[in-house]
């Protein structure tokens, strides 16, 4: 009976950590549910999580490994693409999850208050272990081209983490921006695919003209990508001042990301 | 280029609003409920009652304006709130435990009798997509009412489930309140919102209308529903006993015909009246014009209570006598022993026809005039308390034997 709540209006923008933090009983229940409610009623259950994939980089592996016979520096195709394909699966999953978690969740937010957050971080959780699955299977993948991954492969678990918070950023804004605009969701699958050409993980970063290098690595999925290459296959990396820029642009976008959803977020139900 | 302006500004805030762009949905309430109050909450569809919960429970911002709660609120906007389909019941239970804001140690010190009161045992590890509608709701109640919480919202949560359960959540609600805890009631059952209540609150159009007891405010809500109008109760007899009917509004604001001309309501000796006395007689006296003359014609009166109820009907029928039923003239209905209890009633008068065995009705008047009866001393001096039945019936008692 000692607790007060109050409820106006609230002016106050902040980051909504410390909220999200006070309940994380419910994120990690919100994030069962969702990894269990996912694989629950499949037969092959998780084994799915790793099929799909599967038959998408043997699709790419013909088409550009087989057909085009993309230069890879010498590097085995599947595994060449699987390792930059890793990270931009955590990323692009990440982003539409997180960008859908407001409308995905209407029936739930409508009914009852939490930090809206807990909704994106649940959506990241359930992204990150998806991912864990495929990364397993990308050792695997490495061991059998003959590359058995060293201690450097563990740099790849900071850098999917690092992808995750990045698309969590970016979800965030997308999410905050499709509660009035619902034009947002038809454009993301354009954005994404876009996103997937400006960065390294079909081809080879080589391929890129000089001139536009410093533009071209401000993207920061291609040091994501060129950094898990490097821990997993030892493909040289060569650190640029793009890479200190993207850094900050990251962060930048992640914080703000923050900002605009924790604003947004108290009137999702009332705009729908 | 208007429309286009209206739409754009939809999206974008900054473009300006006019204040006509707004629509308050609730302005003014300012309340207070206690520990312990039953609180129900009355209104017709769209008055702001909804909305008020949502407040309350956080899931909408005040526009302006402010609540503070003491204690926990648990929030039942709808029942199975937060539950999903493939997960089973006891999963969703802790779900929405973890949802409402408990530590998972807390529900499961609760999970049993959660399960108890919700008589699912059988099915608590079954996915609740399976379950029956009936076997669903009881498990949402149980876990929205069972998981302390201090102040428990409950929107329309009575609609569902069957009789049997409705009376143990009733008993269920009762024990809450008993415990100091507060609840808001809102349910368009307006005898569960009687019985069950404490205290009531009207809202009308997004304002507070009315607060006070239950009692008070569901007979105030009900007669602005029923016609009987916000007068006070000494109003009706001031108003004269004889009502002219020619403009009277009819069934759905219409008259296929206007047979009805006036009613006026009288003592057994014929003197006008609209107050009586329970055991008194009374005489209604109906003025009519017919258009055409034709068998088996019917008058009906319908008593209205003041929940709305249809508490006793008359048909012309009912009486053997066969009455011939002119051009125009003055119809008597007498009632030698009027049985109802105390309170105001509003009359509703039919004229029908039988064709083919069905009643077919030509005139309805609903509201055409009001009474206020008075139980006195027909049942003694302990009398009937609200909530005791709609009918005085006098009963004989004696001792049978006076050792068992």
């Amino acid at each position: 009976m000692d607790e007060i709540r109050i409820i106006k209006r609230q002016k106050h923008f902040g980051f909504g950590i410390m909220e999200a933090a006070r309940r994380l009983d419910l994120l990690v229940m919100l994030s069962q549910r969702q990894i269990a409610s996912r694989y629950r009623q499949m037969l092959l259950g998780v084994f799915w999580a790793a099929l799909e994939p599967l038959g998408q980089l043997l699709m790419l592996t013909l088409v550009f490994g087989f057909l085009l016979r993309v230069d890879t520096g010498g590097y085995p195709y599947p595994l060449f693409a699987f390792a930059g394909l890793t990270a931009w699966w955590l990323f692009s999953r990440n982003l539409l999850a997180v960008a859908s978690c407001l409308q995905d969740n209407m029936g739930l937010i409508s009914k009852v208050y939490f930090p809206r957050l807990i909704l994106a971080l649940a959506a990241s959780v359930k992204e990150i272990f998806d991912i864990a699955i495929m990364f397993l299977l990308l050792l695997v993948v490495a061991v059998v081209y003959g590359y058995a991954p060293g201690a450097k492969v563990l740099v790849l678990i900071p850098l999917l983490l690092f992808a995750g918070l990045l698309s969590l950023g970016l979800g965030l804004w997308l999410a905050s921006l499709m509660v009035r605009f619902r034009d947002v969701r038809p454009m993301l699958g354009l954005i994404l695919q876009a996103g997937m050409y400006a960065s390294p993980i079909l081809y080879s970063p080589a391929l890129v003209p000089e001139r536009l290098q410093f533009y071209y690595q401000l993207n920061p999925m291609y040091w994501v990508i060129e950094l898990s290459r490097w821990g997993l296959l030892d493909k040289a990396v060569t650190i640029t001042p793009s890479f200190y820029w993207s850094l900050l642009l990251s962060i930048g976008v992640i914080a703000s990301g923050l900002l605009v959803f924790s604003a947004t977020e108290k009137m999702a139900v009332d705009v729908q | 280029m208007g429309k286009i302006a209206a739409h754009m500004r939809e999206f974008f805030p900054f473009m300006g609003r006019d204040e006509t762009d707004y629509f308050w949905s609730l302005r003014d309430v300012s309340f207070e409920v206690k520990p312990g109050e039953i609180l129900g909450i009355l209104g017709r569809n769209g008055s702001g009652k909804s909305t008020l919960l949502k407040i309350l429970s956080g899931v909408t911002q005040p526009t302006t304006g402010r609540a503070e709660l003491r204690g926990r609120v648990g929030s039942l906007l709808e029942v199975g709130t937060g539950f999903h389909p493939d997960l089973t019941g006891r999963e969703n239970v802790f779900m929405s435990g973890v949802l409402l804001g408990l530590s998972r140690k807390e529900i499961a010190a609760k999970f049993d009798e959660i399960v108890d009161f919700s008589g699912i045992e059988q099915f608590i590890d079954v996915p609740v997509k399976r379950y029956s509608s009936g076997m669903y709701v009881r498990l949402a109640y149980a876990v929205a009412s069972l998981l302390r919480s201090d102040i428990l919202i409950l929107d329309e949560v009575m609609a569902v489930g069957d009789a049997a359960f409705l009376e143990k959540s009733q008993k269920n609600i009762e024990k809450i309140a008993n415990d100091g805890r507060t609840i808001l009631f809102v349910s368009h059952n307006i005898h569960a919102v009687r019985s069950l209540c404490h205290t009531g609150m009207l809202l009308s159009k997004g304002q507070k209308v009315m607060q006070g007891e239950i009692e008070d405010v569901v007979s105030f809500y009900m007669r602005q529903l029923h016609g009987l109008g916000e007068k006070s109760q000494s109003d009706i007899s001031d108003r004269p006993p004889l009502v002219n009917l020619e403009k009277a509004d009819g069934w759905d604001d219409e008259r296929p015909h206007t047979i009805l001309q006036w009613v006026e309501t009288c003592d057994g000796d014929g003197n006008p009246t609209r107050m009586f006395k329970t055991g008194d007689s009374m005489c209604l006296r109906i003025g009519y014009k017919l258009d055409q003359v034709v068998d088996a014609n019917y008058f009906s009166v319908l008593f209205i209570d003041d929940l709305g109820d249809r508490v006793q009907v008359m048909y012309s029928l009912h009486d053997d006598a066969e009455i011939e039923i002119g051009a125009s003239g003055v119809i008597e209905c007498r009632i030698d022993d009027l049985r109802l209890v105390s309170g105001e009633y509003s009359l509703t008068l039919d004229f029908g026809r039988i064709i083919d065995g069905h009643l077919k009705f030509l005139d309805c008047i609903p509201d055409a005039t009001q009474v206020r009866v008075d139980l006195g001393d027909y049942l003694g001096p302990l009398g009937l308390r609200p909530n005791q039945g709609t009918l005085a019936q006098r009963s004989r008692w004696r001792l049978l034997d006076n050792r068992l």
